[in-house]
């Protein structure tokens, strides 16, 4: 029981307290970058999930049973990033071949996510929290969706700002960033709420 | 690109991350000595504070160890002393207090590392321990207007102490006060299953500092100062007392249990203060009032602490020459951590014994001048009511 | 003449295409460590120390380096030098490890160095690459510790971690959260468009050149931004 409230807290604070995207400022340029329609939100959300969680699975083993048996721990950052970046090739590969349908959906952000700052940020943060294999793959699961969730938000209100008439100095980054800024305004409403639920 | 991706591609690749590789490892040789003196220095630089003539710490497994729950962590110092790392509970909790125990007991340094109090003197109040052993800890002088930090502070200091000599092999009752009463109590009054509350005096009690009774009803114990006496439902000493104090004891306690008190219509009286909610009157003549007080919920308030528009209501017994002899506060919605003071026995208690000529001179809560002042006054009106019930006139409201 | 094309080299960073306010690049940690100035200049000058070093290594191999793994090997130079960069930071100024915690290893991913790294370093000598390195690092710092400053200064009412008194009570506390980040860039890129007088080469819209894969990813549009030297 006290494992799953764990869980629970560990899932919910990283969707909503700390989400990435807008309190912990990572994975904020696909944020901008691909979030004028829903469906291209939701399909690099997806995609984000998927690769952070692939990630976790595959880093947290290395460094625990690799890096720090053999005191190799400051090889942390290039290890991780060369394997997110096999991760994602792999599974570019692999949709290509068993689920070319899928691979059509998703496969164009697969090739922009090897970069992207949440999914590495993720492996780390997970090892500096010291959370175990199960807590890491639920705080993966919960960054992601937080993700997610604020892909889609904030395309919702994209299209919005896309049909107003913004002052000039404002078009383009700037009226959207002072829109994420509000958005993640919203979120911060969200801080506490997770620790009472359980208080 | 299939092409391309031949042996001179792996090469350069493999031979790449060698060269890294080897150049993270001779990093890290470089760096690795310097970033442990690093974080070794940071976590003994607090220690250090605390134990200036420490030369290595090296952490304790306090979890096989009976400590003082305030206890968060502990170090043992090379020369044998420790350093304990504590958190305050109770009024002034939150407090994060480090403090250093010499192997003989006295007291090397104690600091406070964060406070919700934003005060500042909790920041060196914990020089005046130094050398201090746990006798010396209670003489330490308070800082005036900050009691209960400083009580806090004294509390902590002594958990610190008692918590190096039971790292060291020794002894020590951990017990908090209420714990030690509750097990006096029980000790001397087996029959009352541990459930006791302090009486409410309505007579002057030679001798006897304090009366619980058992809420079960088989008897109450009488406190003289160390000493507990047990005595049952029909005031028959039981344990504790021989002799002339028992018989003392038991004669006061029958003059206790025959103090019927009747209450007494005011509308018969005329000019009776307005602080006044209600009156009885003994067998044996002491009056027991219920006041009002207008404190800091009547007449204070601001943006930050909104007065709640209640009184203070307290409970004084007197006799009829007007001298306290108990009092408490039975309820206040004054500012917590403030005037909410006013609820404590530490507050209230001090009216015992006082008149109308000394009881202005008792200790007023630090930060709370409406409450202090609104009980005060609620007090005085105690006094101008008993007159007047008595037949005399009271004071000009 | 060749020695007026150097000094462009490094002058355009700093002012022509701003990595941060004009080309937008490197969004994560302009937001995450401009709270305070102190941060904000320690990231500046990790990022630069980092970028002159992959921009100089890479320029210096771009001939040996075969196309087809030239993704792969940028990333681990990269990574090898942040690591490096990480290192000598926790060793010698181990407050600036403390207070820039993760961002310091997601220099790794900082989309300024791999587009650096693609755009310029591969196609340039060792020493213009240098330059560009140099210029690109001051113009970031320059435009971090610009946010840091409109936020730390109205935010927290202090400097670098001094406090100003007499703004304290008219301190901004929202600023140095995480929404206030985001609305001072956006500000702050409104601000550089009014200044430049709309010069600017302003981003109608946010292209693959802003993602941190602008170096990496083949869908092309990124790759019209290559070096126009």
């Amino acid at each position: 029981m006290e494992v799953f409230k764990t869980l629970i807290v560990i899932l919910l604070s990283s969707v909503l307290v700390n989400n990435y995207v807008l309190s912990r400022f990572l994975g904020i340029c696909p944020f901008l970058g691909v979030s004028k329609k829903l469906n291209q939100a939701v399909g690099m959300g997806i995609s984000v999930t998927a690769v952070m969680l692939l990630a976790t699975a595959v880093t947290w083993p290395i460094q625990y049973f690799l890096l720090d048996k053999v005191g190799l721990g400051y090889m942390q950052t290039i290890i991780f990033i060369l394997v997110i970046a096999t991760l994602v090739q792999i599974l570019e590969l692999l949709l290509k071949k068993f689920s070319p349908a899928l691979h059509k959906g998703l496969g164009v952000y697969l090739p922009l996510i090897t970069t992207n700052c949440a999914v590495l940020g993720v492996a780390i943060n997970n090892i500096n929290d010291g959370y175990n294999f199960l807590e890491s793959m639920v705080s993966s699961l919960g960054c992601g969706l937080g993700f997610l969730l604020a892909m889609v938000l904030f395309s919702g209100l994209r299209s919005r700002i896309d049909e107003s008439r913004v002052p000039a100095p404002f078009r383009g980054l700037a009226v959207t960033l002072i829109a994420a800024s509000f958005i993640s305004l919203a979120f911060m409403g969200f801080a506490g709420v997770v620790d009472a639920l359980f208080a | 690109m299939k092409k391309s991706l031949n042996l001179k591609s792996i090469v350069v690749l493999t031979s790449i991350c060698a060269v890294i590789s080897l150049l993270l490892a001779a990093t890290n040789a470089l760096t690795a000595p310097i970033i442990e003196k690093n974080q070794n220095a940071a976590a003994n630089e607090a220690l250090l504070v605390v134990m200036p003539d420490g030369t290595g710490f090296e952490k304790i497994d306090i979890s096989s160890y009976e400590l003082p729950a305030t206890v968060d962590e502990a170090y043992k110092e090379a020369g044998g002393g420790y350093v304990v790392k504590l958190t305050t509970a109770g009024y002034s909790s939150g407090f994060v207090i480090m403090c250093g125990v010499n192997a003989d007991g006295t007291v090397s340094g104690a600091v406070c590392l964060s406070s919700n109090e934003t005060l500042g003197y909790e920041k060196t109040f914990g020089d005046n321990f130094a050398g201090k052993n746990n006798e010396g800890v209670d003489a330490v002088d308070s800082i005036s207007g900050a009691t209960k930090t400083t009580a806090a502070y004294r509390n902590a200091v002594k958990d610190a102490i008692n918590t190096a000599t039971i790292l060291g092999g020794g002894s020590v009752d951990i017990r908090s006060e209420e714990e030690i009463l509750a097990d006096n109590l029980s000790a001397a009054l087996p029959a009352g299953e541990g459930k006791f509350t302090k009486l409410f005096l309505t007579e002057v009690i030679e001798g006897i500092d304090a009366v619980y009774t058992a809420e079960n009803g088989k008897g109450s114990v009488c406190v003289i100062g160390e000493q507990f006496i047990g005595v049952d439902e029909n005031g028959t000493v039981i344990s504790g007392a021989e002799g002339d104090t028992a018989a003392n004891v038991s004669a006061q306690m029958a003059l206790l249990r025959a103090s019927e008190a009747t209450v007494i219509d005011l509308s018969a009286f005329a000019d009776l203060p307005s602080a006044l909610v209600s009156a009885s009157k003994t067998a044996t003549g002491n009056y027991i009032l219920e006041m009002k007080g207008a404190g800091y919920g009547i007449n204070g308030g601001d943006d930050y602490h909104p007065a709640s528009g209640e009184y203070i209501y307290i409970r004084v017994s007197m006799t009829k020459e007007g001298k306290i002899i108990d009092c408490l506060t039975l309820s206040q919605a004054e500012t917590p951590n403030f005037g909410s003071a006013c609820a404590e026995e530490t507050f209230y208690g001090q009216f015992v014994g006082k008149t109308e000529s000394d009881y202005d001179s008792v200790d007023g809560i630090a930060g709370a001048t409406l409450t202090t002042n609104g009980y005060k006054k609620a007090i005085l009106r105690a006094f101008e009511s008993v007159k007047i019930l008595e037949g005399g006139a009271g004071n000009e409201e | 003449m060749k020695n007026n094309s150097n000094m462009s080299v490094l002058l355009k960073g700093i002012l022509k295409e701003n990595p941060v306010l004009v080309l937008i690049l490197g969004t994560c940690p302009t937001l995450a460590t401009t709270n305070n100035v102190a941060g904000a200049f320690g990231m500046g000058i990790a990022a630069m120390v980092v970028l002159v070093c992959s921009n100089m290594l890479i320029s210096l191999l771009r001939k040996i380096i075969p196309d087809s793994v030239r993704i792969p090997c940028y990333i681990v130079i990269i990574a090898g030098f942040v690591t490096i960069v990480q290192m000598f930071v926790q060793a010698y100024f181990p407050a600036l490890y403390e207070m820039l915690g993760v961002y310091l290893a997601l220099i790794t991913v900082n989309c300024i160095i791999l587009g650096r790294a693609e755009m310029f370093a591969s196609k340039n000598n060792v020493l213009r690459s240098a330059l560009d390195g140099i210029g690109m690092g001051l113009g970031f710092t320059v435009a971090l510790c610009a946010m840091a400053f409109v936020r730390e200064v109205f935010g927290n009412a202090s400097f670098a971690g001094i406090a100003i008194p007499f703004l304290e009570p008219y301190k901004i506390a929202f600023l140095v959260k995480a929404p206030g980040g985001m609305l001072v860039y956006g500000l702050l890129i409104a601000l550089v468009y009014v200044l430049t007088q709309g010069k600017a080469p302003l981003k109608k819209d946010f292209s693959c050149a802003g993602c941190p894969s602008a170096g990496s990813c083949h869908t092309g549009a990124c790759m019209k931004k290559g070096e126009e030297q």
